[in-house]
């Protein structure tokens, strides 16, 4: 439609986009207690933040929460991804599309619903489950140019290291390069026995 | 011969003016600044931290400036004070700065803000669900109402409300009452 010359530009820029994701995808980051959790390139951010029980139940306690719900919050493993859209239409936060496994084995991440009945048990008040959603990861997000996103994604505890891989459709109509960023060797922070 | 040549000049011409419109009207917006379609916004009935009740139905003619806010929330804390910076330079028959805090006790909301901003008085979303209702992409957000009652910008989490991008935009909004 566009004449020659734009369509040329259009083209070289997109083989450069393409070059360049090649380049950049798949990146790893490696928590062997030294490297921090960080993954970056030109078009996205994204660290981890691994919570300890006392962080956690610092922080819940702080907003009313009672001790059965702290205890089952305690029985599993948070992990605060926190996410950058610097320069794209859209980076698509999927965590259906997020895989975690540890030696092999697949880990089923716990998702929104485990913890309306885990509530219930536990007797905690709306205003708590509120806040407890919020803290939580939107399962599914465009985020937009300049747009960043963090909350706790959670998973069973875990004894050995884990590998988490974040895979993200980008553009708005999800056509673009698909982003897979992977984080290896993470440890969940345990309650000491 | 000559035809196509016209014809190619002109596609030439649409493309370029395309992409400057389209660029004009990205650029227009501050960073982080989403338009909305315009759908009514949700109810929104509350009480402040005095037990006055507000009610966004009653707030046509002016344009509301809907902030949802925590004070657990990182984002949150650094963004009140450029929303306590602008809430003086707005007459709120024109533009109401209404911040809402979804879930919070009342010590802790007035803790914060007593520090950071304490000419803004919250409305009190005690068990969360107005803010549910609303269905934020997370907190902080920030919504603005049209004097017609309909949604129609969104601000992607924190933003510099009191950098002269995002000051002149909103004060851009009121003229176009």
């Amino acid at each position: 439609m566009c004449p020659e010359f734009m369509q040329s530009a259009l083209f070289n820029s997109r083989i450069v986009t393409l070059l360049l994701s090649v380049v950049l995808l798949s990146q790893s980051a490696v928590a062997d207690g030294k490297k921090p959790l960080k993954y970056e390139d030109e078009q996205v951010s994204m660290r981890l933040v691994l919570r300890t029980p006392e962080q956690l139940s610092a922080f819940y306690q702080g907003r009313g929460f009672n001790q059965a719900a702290i205890d089952r919050i305690l029985e599993t493993c948070f992990i605060t991804p926190i996410i950058h859209n610097k320069i794209l239409d859209a980076v698509w936060l999927e965590l259906d599309n997020w895989q975690f496994e540890a030696g092999k084995q697949p880990i089923a991440r716990i998702t929104r619903d485990y913890w309306s009945g885990k509530w219930r048990e536990a007797g905690l008040p709306q205003a708590q489950q509120s806040t407890f959603g919020w803290t939580l990861m939107p399962e599914v997000r465009d985020l937009r140019l300049d747009e960043g996103v963090g909350g706790s994604v959670v998973i069973p505890m875990q004894s050995q290291p884990f590998t988490m891989t974040a895979n993200f459709h980008t553009g708005l109509d999800k056509k673009g390069k698909i982003k897979t960023i992977v984080f290896e060797g993470i440890q969940c922070v345990s309650k000491e026995p | 011969m000559r035809k196509q040549g016209a014809i190619k000049r002109t596609l030439g011409i649409l493309c370029v003016l395309l992409f400057s419109w389209y660029s004009a009207a990205s650029e227009s917006l501050p960073k982080g600044i989403m338009k909305q379609d315009g759908r009514a916004a949700p109810a929104l009935l509350l009480e402040d931290m005095d037990g006055q009740t507000w009610d966004i139905g009653k707030a046509r003619g002016r344009w509301v400036f809907v902030h949802f806010w925590a004070a657990w929330c990182g984002p949150c804390r650094r963004e009140m004070p450029t929303i306590q910076a602008i809430y003086p330079q707005f007459d709120s028959a024109e533009l109401e700065i209404v911040v809402i805090n979804t879930a919070e006790s009342e010590d802790t909301v007035f803790e914060f803000l007593a520090a950071v901003a304490p000419d803004l008085n919250p409305l009190m979303d005690k068990d969360g669900l107005v803010t549910e209702r609303w269905q934020p992409r997370g907190l902080p957000a920030t919504y603005l109402v049209d004097p017609a009652g309909r949604l129609q910008y969104l601000a992607l989490g924190g933003r510099p409300w009191d950098s002269p991008d995002y000051l002149n935009f909103l004060k851009h909004l009121i003229e176009y009452k």
